[in-house]
Formats: C-alpha cells, sequence, structure tokens
C-alpha cells in the first residue's frame, strides 16, 4: 500500500513539476521592483519579411524613446495567424498589440475582444483628419474606433503590366488606354496559344479578390448598391450585378483574354503567373508590386492605372489594411496605446513602415508629400489618383466567406460555362443572403 | 508457459506475488497514468469541447459571457447545427459536398490501395532475401515524405501548361493534355478529374506504409502450412486463396481501418493540391471543418461537423470490425 501510494506521489511530483517548468513563462518571478519599472509589451504580426522589418524598425525607435517599455515582438505564418489570435483570445492570451486586418477589426471589436481608442489617444473626428476614409472605417465599430490604420489595401484599379509582352506584340508601351475596351483590345494581341490551350494570358483578375473586387466595383460604376435597404443584407440579384458578371464571362468565352481553367486562384494565379511571364496585364493590388520587386529583382514590370469598367469615373469598395488594434485585456492599456499610436497614429512611424511594406498609406499626409515614399516603391503612384474614390466596403457580415466561398466560386463558374449569367446572380444573392440571415 | 503459470494459482507464492503485484501495479500505475493523463488533456477534453461547441453559436472572436465563453454572444443553439446541415444554404452544400467527397476519396482509395500493396508485398516476398530490403526501401520513401513537398511535386508533374504529364500526353498525342486540378467540367464516371489526380498522388505516397505491413505478416505465416499445401497439390493461386488470404484477414482488418482513418482524415495533400477547388469538388469534411472553425469563425458549426466525421468514422470502423472479425490465430 506504502510502495502504490509513493508511486501515486512519484508520479505528481512529476507531473506537477512539469507543468510548472513547462510554458517558458513560469520561471521564478522577478524581484517586485523590477516589476514595477519596466512595462514588457507583446507585440503580434503575420509574417512577412518586408512587415517584420518595418515592424522591428519601429519598435527599435520606440524602446530607444521609451527604455522603460520592453516590446516582445512574436510573428505567424500568415496562414496560421488567424487561428493563433482566436485561440489566444479564448484563452486571454493574446498579445496586447496587434497589427490586424481592417476589414477583420469589426468582427472582433463587436465580439468584445478590442480595447476601444481612448479619447486621449484619437478621436474618430481626429481620425478623419488623418486617414482616408476606406482603411479608417474598417476600424470604426458601432460608432466606435479601434484602432489606427497603417495600409489603405487596395485591390481595385491598378494592373501589373509586362513590358517585354508588350514590346513582342507590337503594343504600345507604356499603356494608353482611354476606356476599358482599350485595355481588353491590347490584352487580346498579346494573349498566346499553342493548339487550343492557351499558355498565356492577355488580361486575367480571376483570383478570390480580383474577381470579387470587380463584382463589387462593376455594380458601384454601373450605378448599383450591393447592400440592400437595411445595410446588412445584400441585393446581389440585380441588372447591375448581372453586367459586371457578364463583363468578365466576356474575358473568357468572347474576348478569350483568359482560360479560367487555367488561370484562377488554384492555377497560375496573378501573383505568380505574372512573374513567370505567363500574364500581359495581371488584375491585382499594388501590394504585389511589392512583393515582385523583391522577389523578382530581375524582372522588369510596371504597376499601371486601368480605366473604370463602366462609366467616366472610378468608383469601388475598398478592404481596409492592416493596422494596430489593443487586446481587450491587456494589462498595460496606456503603454499598449502608446506603441500603437508611435506605429500606426504618427507620421514617422507610418512613413517607416509604408516605406519598407512598399504599401499605400492609409495616412493622408504621406500621399500629399510621397518623396519619400516614391523614391522607396515607385509603381504605388498609380493608385494615388484612385484613393479619393474608395469606400470602405462596409459589414459584410463575413468578408472571407462572402468573397471565396460566395462570389468567387460562382462568377469563375459562370466564366468556365458551367452556369449562367442569371444563375450565378442568383446563387451570390440567395447564399449572401443565407450567411447574412444565419450570423444574425 | 501453461507450467510457469500454474505457481501462480498457489496459496503460499499468493502471498509472495501480492507484494509483487502491488509493486507491478504501482509500475503500471505510473506508466499509464501519465500517458492517460496526457490523453485526456489532449484528445478527450477536447473531444469534450467540441462535443460541447457542436450546441452552441460558437466563434471565438466572440468574448461570450460567464464560463468557458459560452453564452451571450455565443449562444446555445441546441441541434440547430446539426439541423442546419440539411438545409439549402451555402454551408450546408457545401457540408454535403465534403461528405460525398471525403466518402468517394476513401472508397477509391481503400480497394486502389489494396489492390496494389497486397500483390506487390506478394511479389516482393517472392524476391531473393537479398533484393527485399532494397524494395521495401525504394516502395517506403514516399510514405516517408512531406505530405507538402508530396502534394507540391505532384502540383508540377499536374500543371497544365509546364507539367510533365501534359508534356508526355503530347508527346504521345492519344489524349490531349488537361487541366488536371481545376476543370469542373471534367468528370469521369460521376468522379471529377481533380479527385482522380490526388487519389493518384495520395496512394502513390501512402502505399509504402501498407505494403511493409503486408510483408510482415506474409512473413508470419508458418510456412509449414504453405508447404503442406504444395503436398496436397495447391498451386500458386490456391495457396493464395486459401492459405495467405484467410490467414491475412487480421492483418487485412488492421490496413483496412487505417487505411480508412486516413482517408477520412485527408487535409494536407488537397489543401496545398487544390485548396478544395473546382467548385468544391475535392473538398473533404476536415478541410470543411477546417475553413470553417478558423478561416470563417465559425466553431460551432466546425464542431457539429466533426462529430458528424466522427460518427462516420466510429460507424464505418465497426462494420469493418463486424466483416473482417476472426475468431482465431495462428
Amino acid at each position: 500500500m506504502k510502495r502504490t501510494l509513493l508511486g501515486w506521489l512519484l508520479v505528481f511530483a512529476i507531473l506537477i513539476s512539469a507543468c510548472a517548468s513547462g510554458g517558458g513563462g513560469g520561471g521564478a518571478p522577478a524581484p517586485a521592483e523590477q516589476v514595477a519599472e519596466k512595462v514588457t509589451l507583446r507585440l503580434w504580426s503575420h509574417q512577412n519579411a518586408a512587415f517584420q522589418k518595418a515592424n522591428e524598425d519601429i519598435i527599435a525607435k520606440f524602446t530607444a524613446q521609451n527604455p522603460n517599455i520592453e516590446v516582445k515582438y512574436e510573428n505567424f505564418p500568415y496562414d496560421q495567424y488567424i487561428q493563433t489570435i482566436q485561440t489566444a483570445m479564448a484563452a486571454k492570451n493574446e498579445a496586447d498589440v496587434i497589427e490586424l486586418f481592417g476589414t477583420w477589426t469589426c468582427s472582433y471589436a463587436n465580439g468584445g475582444r478590442l480595447a476601444e481608442v481612448p479619447a486621449d489617444v484619437m478621436t474618430y473626428e481626429q481620425a478623419q483628419q488623418i486617414y482616408f476614409k476606406a482603411p479608417l472605417d474598417g476600424y470604426y465599430c458601432g460608432g466606435k474606433l479601434y484602432g489606427l490604420p497603417q495600409e489603405f489595401n487596395l485591390e481595385n484599379g491598378g494592373s501589373l503590366v509586362n513590358p517585354a509582352l508588350f514590346e513582342k506584340h507590337g503594343v504600345t508601351y507604356p499603356p494608353q488606354w482611354k476606356t476599358f475596351a482599350d485595355l481588353i483590345a491590347d490584352a487580346q494581341k498579346m494573349t498566346e496559344f499553342e493548339g487550343d490551350k492557351m499558355m498565356t494570358a492577355g488580361f486575367s483578375a480571376v483570383t478570390g479578390d480580383g474577381v470579387s473586387f470587380t463584382f463589387l466595383a462593376g455594380i458601384l460604376q454601373s450605378g448599383g448598391k450591393y447592400f440592400a435597404e437595411d445595410g446588412k443584407h445584400f441585393n446581389f440579384d440585380t441588372p447591375e450585378a448581372r453586367q459586371t458578371i457578364q463583363m468578365m464571362v466576356d474575358w473568357a468565352q468572347k474576348d478569350k483574354v483568359v482560360d479560367p481553367v487555367l488561370f484562377n486562384d488554384t492555377e497560375n494565379p496573378v501573383s505568380t503567373s505574372f512573374f513567370t511571364g505567363n500574364m500581359a496585364v495581371g488584375f491585382v493590388g499594388s501590394w504585389a508590386a511589392g512583393e515582385g520587386s523583391i522577389e523578382f529583382p530581375d524582372m522588369k514590370f510596371d504597376y499601371v492605372q486601368i480605366p473604370p469598367y463602366f462609366g467616366p469615373e472610378h468608383k469601388f469598395a475598398a478592404d481596409s489594411g492592416w493596422g494596430k488594434v489593443v487586446s481587450v485585456n491587456t494589462k498595460h492599456p496606456a503603454e499598449a496605446w502608446k506603441l500603437a499610436k508611435f506605429m500606426a497614429g504618427e507620421q514617422d512611424g507610418s512613413l517607416t513602415w509604408n516605406i519598407e511594406t512598399k504599401t499605400i498609406p492609409a495616412m493622408k499626409a504621406l500621399v500629399e508629400n510621397p518623396e519619400q515614399l516614391l523614391a522607396a516603391a515607385p509603381f504605388i503612384e498609380a493608385t494615388f489618383g484612385l484613393l479619393p474614390f474608395g469606400q470602405y466596403i462596409g459589414d459584410v457580415t463575413e468578408r472571407d466567406q462572402l468573397f471565396y466561398e460566395i462570389i468567387y466560386p460562382a462568377i469563375l463558374e459562370a466564366m468556365q460555362g458551367a452556369t449562367t449569367v442569371d444563375d450565378a446572380a442568383k446563387k451570390i444573392n440567395t447564399e449572401a443572403n443565407a450567411m447574412v440571415d444565419a450570423k444574425q | 508457459m501453461a507450467n510457469l503459470s500454474l505457481p501462480l494459482r498457489g496459496k503460499r507464492i499468493g502471498k509472495k506475488t501480492s507484494g509483487l503485484r502491488a509493486g507491478q501495479l504501482g509500475f503500471i500505475s505510473g506508466a499509464l497514468i501519465p500517458l492517460m493523463l496526457y490523453m485526456m488533456f489532449f484528445s478527450l477534453l477536447p473531444m469534450i469541447w467540441a462535443l460541447i461547441l457542436g450546441f452552441f453559436e460558437y466563434s471565438p472572436i466572440r468574448a461570450g459571457n460567464s464560463f468557458l465563453g459560452l453564452g451571450g454572444e455565443n449562444p446555445f443553439i441546441g441541434l440547430d447545427n446539426f439541423r442546419a446541415m440539411f438545409a439549402e444554404s451555402q454551408p450546408a452544400r457545401v457540408f454535403r459536398m465534403a461528405v460525398v467527397n471525403t466518402f468517394m476519396f476513401t472508397l477509391l482509395v481503400l480497394p486502389i490501395n489494396l489492390a496494389i500493396t497486397l500483390p506487390l508485398a506478394v511479389l516482393v516476398e517472392s524476391v531473393h532475401d537479398r533484393l527485399k530490403g532494397t524494395f521495401r526501401a525504394i516502395y517506403f520513401l514516399p510514405t516517408i515524405s512531406s505530405a507538402v513537398a508530396v502534394a507540391i511535386m505532384w502540383g508540377f508533374i499536374y500543371h497544365p501548361q509546364q507539367g510533365l504529364l501534359n508534356a508526355i500526353l503530347k508527346l504521345v498525342g492519344i489524349i490531349p493534355p488537361k487541366a488536371w486540378l481545376t476543370d469542373p467540367n471534367a468528370v469521369y464516371l460521376g468522379v471529377p478529374l481533380a479527385m482522380i489526380a490526388v487519389i493518384i498522388a495520395y496512394i502513390w505516397q501512402d502505399f509504402g506504409y501498407n505494403l511493409v505491413i503486408f510483408i510482415a505478416a506474409l512473413q508470419g505465416i508458418p510456412k509449414e502450412l504453405h508447404d503442406a499445401a504444395c503436398v496436397d497439390g495447391a498451386n500458386a493461386w490456391h495457396e493464395f486463396w486459401r492459405i495467405t488470404m484467410p490467414l491475412l484477414k487480421p492483418t487485412l482488418l488492421f490496413v483496412c481501418v487505417l487505411t480508412m482513418l486516413s482517408s477520412f482524415q485527408v487535409f494536407v495533400i488537397f489543401q496545398v493540391m487544390t485548396n478544395g477547388g473546382p467548385s468544391n469538388q475535392t473538398t473533404p469534411l476536415v478541410m470543411s471543418i477546417y475553413l470553417n472553425a478558423f478561416k470563417y469563425q465559425n466553431m460551432g458549426w466546425a464542431a457539429a461537423i466533426s462529430m458528424v466525421l466522427f460518427l462516420i468514422i466510429m460507424a464505418v470502423t465497426a462494420v469493418q470490425f463486424w466483416l473482417l472479425r476472426t475468431d482465431w490465430e495462428y
């Protein structure tokens, strides 16, 4: 009996000691005076070489100015980032300051996971003077501001262009497009086939983001709206929506500038096939130009503005882009907001971040005085003329589900000839509204 | 063996062994309890948590209220998640497609895998001893390769423009090159081409595992039985069907269950090769669970799907046990 008891005690002693030593954070407590003096903040972002470098540089400046604050910077592969944030939030173990995509922010804020920006840090009225509306409104939820944007995420109105293919096919370069039909006419000249198989796409926007943003922009440019009267449900089964889907179907079936079976999000996505020389004009956000300039330094390309699909002027819905938010569970809210403001609310921090990540600034002042930014990322200039025309995408309930599970698959099927334009519009409308109802 | 066990039943030795048995019990407890606790914390509790979440409209991005974040913004909804699986909504449609895809994948992988590995094991077993190891190593190599690497490699092979397979097809000229992974209209005998392509890649990676198990089982069949059959005039075919196959039945059950389990839980190869496309034709249940839980923040719905997957696997495993049961050993 004694032996059994001893066995049990041994087992539990081992377990307890293992638990106590696990986790890395359970060491001997620091002396009380040290804890009181030094505040340690944790900052999270996704893994991206340029983003990491930018954050590290700003943190170095911040800690130099604030020696009592230590910042532990941790980053995670993009695919695991959301997963990590969510599981950590459920365990109330998330970082104090989190780099969050603006379009996701309201989901977290409405769920009570984020702290509101204190008025002494920045009010919404002040923020409106500082930031463009599209990126800012991603952080503005139910009349409260929950974060500070750094990036104007623009997936609309610009395209990568390959000068070598323009030259090869005798097409004027730089492009002189006045209407979208001009772009398609040039793209047709640059589309290459081998037998029936398309080897080079003249123009493609066939990605989850590309198709979805084109769809929303097409509706807006046709004078339509995609939100129903209640501002929650959608109105996708409209003449404007069908006209936009028809335009994309025409790219594939009438104009034959892209084969959506061979060029889509899974096979030959724009950000890859353009840089391997298999696409002349690739509709994608300017972030792809930034990545391309790093990953394909020898390739010559430009990022240019494209004409509106319908009507004389650009109208588009935009995501909010990356910015900084503060967890509601932080034990050091004042220091956390100080860091967030230093990184995203002050010009120096924001400029460093935009220069190193080669992203479009959310801050108006950086676009008004763009010399330093353009020296690092000249391709961004093509987007500057578009920024005032952007509106925030709005509360679309669940952005990724709407884009990647509802709009993109339905339009891709229509482009591939597996369904009609009318059926695609009906399907998108039904499924999108069912998604809203399910989340009510 | 029998002689050794008899004294343990004796009264005198019983006293001696009681101390020994207590020691044994202590050792066994000491060895098993940590593992049991480990399993409880990292397997049983998550399963119970998933079962609970299946009855809530739970999302980790909502704080909820009360205990464990349940209630409030994450309300109890009873069987609504399970009822919703039969609704005409997009998530329900994708879920039903995922069920069909998972069954299709498993029902094709299992027989094809067995049809390749069993005869191959017999062949490998019949070659000279020096060569057996070489064959085993070659066939087993893909199994220890990273699933992501295998998926990427097969992705290159299937690439519509620069892929090896289309280059060969073009050279031979029998059938035209295809978009192996992305054409939603390419369906053969009810099976999408993308599904066929992934199955080929999966079997290529997985068959070495079953092969090694079959080889080990074949080596365990007493040679005397084959000799006796030979003496009785049985040919190789008779030997295989009357001796080898019946004696392999426990191994066959083991292989069937394991292959089926891994097929029902397949994820990586689909994620990398097709990402569930085209048109959800290759979305398996586990991918649907992952997407809903971590991409679309519908963790309650994902938990309900995971319970369905659990029940499916349990039912199919029980059926396999029943069909392939044996009452004897050799």
